[in-house]
């Protein structure tokens, strides 16, 4: 039900403080639940995997989460630094269908958010949890190591309840991806993350 | 929840919201936390849509289903003509993912519900409660049954980790009278369930 009345809140808050307002106070959400989430260490991918795939780490808050274990991204010496992750259902969708059942249609307010935060911030959302989300990730990527090295996150793809998909052109250079793979997993993914040891030398890098 | 009811919800989005309630009370205080509360529940209410039965049975049995909007987000059970009790909190899944991946609830959220508790009226036990009691008594009031308006008022809660509100003994007497059910009712009541309230023709 919280979910549900969160986008009066934000109808409420975008007329105090402003759509801009709003998505800084979604990022300072993301950091301060990150924050109180701890670190993590693990052996090396392999552990790091089972743990994702078991719910153990804290990726596993969003829901479930899937390694695409046959999608690894290597370094220029040909070693994996990371994987490409991916939940087959955004954590907003259950909210969107409640939304539509209860009330009949979702506030503008979440569009109002996300379009903000797509021109001024990062082309990549399409609902207005996508700010606090990516925001999330990239912090609790950094409280977790993998064989001693800590993490970073790149958001890669998201599709929206009413199929619009989003593409980051900017974040797949950073990962050496092709932008076709990561259409091709938006058929069956809703949201396709990258998690790559951080200061890595990936292919292609200068 | 039967396949009837609306889906649940991703607790994530439950414990974004708990973070987001509690950056706000670092801003605007427990009192101005109240106010959000309460404002979003109204909100929340009234952009439901109105709702009209011709009997009192057909309202019992649109509780029992589901299919009103006081039942919405909780599973319903009318245990006499007016006492109607809840099943598990709605907040459950998400207060206990919080207490899993965060840990201990913050504060704040007892404290906004102490606030509520002297200024409106002695039923939360938490931030949480103020929602629900709040969107219960809005949502009540687009209700009509045979043509006159309903009215809720709680009886008592259990949150989910044991802790009880019920009101003071004066006044639980005279609630419990209207719902038809007696303090060891109550008693038994409380014991698998998260809410007890009382609907009634206004």
């Amino acid at each position: 039900m919280l979910d549900v009345a969160l986008a009066s809140l934000i109808e409420d808050m975008i007329e105090k403080a402003g759509a801009d307002g709003v998505v800084e106070f979604w990022q300072r959400v993301g950091d301060n639940l990150a924050s109180r989430m701890g670190k993590e260490a693990y052996l090396g991918w392999t552990s790091f995997n089972v743990a994702v795939r078991e719910g153990r780490t804290a990726f596993s808050i969003e829901g479930e989460v899937t390694p695409l274990t046959d999608m690894a991204i290597t370094d220029v010496d040909g070693d994996v630094v990371g994987y490409l992750y991916a939940m087959r259902q955004c954590c907003y969708v259950p909210t969107l269908v409640r939304t539509r059942y209860s009330i009949g249609q979702m506030s503008a307010a979440d569009r109002t958010v996300a379009e903000e935060y797509n021109r001024n911030v990062h082309d990549i959302a399409v609902c207005n949890f996508c700010v606090f989300h990516e925001r999330f990730r990239e912090e609790i990527a950094k409280n977790i190591s993998v064989a001693g090295n800590p993490l970073a996150c790149h958001l890669l793809a998201t599709r929206g309840w009413s199929g619009e998909r989003k593409i980051s052109t900017k974040n797949l250079s950073k990962v050496n991806i092709n932008e076709e793979h990561v259409r091709a997993l938006l058929r069956n993914y809703e949201c396709v993350y990258a998690l790559v040891m951080r200061g890595a030398r990936l292919k292609g890098d200068r | 929840m039967s396949d009837a009811r609306i889906p649940d919800s991703n607790p994530f989005v439950e414990v974004a919201t708990h973070l987001f309630l509690e950056d706000l009370a670092a801003k605007v205080g427990v009192a101005g936390l109240n106010n959000y509360l309460l404002s979003l529940s109204k909100n929340l209410a009234a952009s439901m849509p109105p709702e009209e039965y011709a009997t009192w049975a057909e309202f019992l049995g649109a509780l029992r289903e589901g299919h009103s909007i006081l039942a919405t987000f909780e599973e319903v059970r009318p245990v006499t003509e007016r006492c109607m009790a809840t099943l598990r909190s709605p907040f459950e899944r998400g207060w206990r993912e919080y207490a899993k991946r965060v840990g201990a609830f913050a504060n704040v959220h007892r404290e906004v519900a102490e606030y509520y508790n002297a200024k409106v009226r002695p039923t939360a036990v938490t931030s949480l409660h103020i929602v629900l009691n709040t969107f219960r008594e809005a949502a009540s009031l687009r209700i009509r049954v045979a043509d006159r308006p309903v009215r809720y008022e709680p009886i008592a809660t259990v949150w989910v980790d044991g802790t009880k509100r019920i009101p003071v003994a004066e006044k639980l007497d005279g609630v419990l009278e209207r719902a038809g059910i007696s303090r060891t009712k109550l008693g038994m009541l409380l014991r698998n369930h998260s809410d007890v309230w009382l609907i009634e023709p206004a």
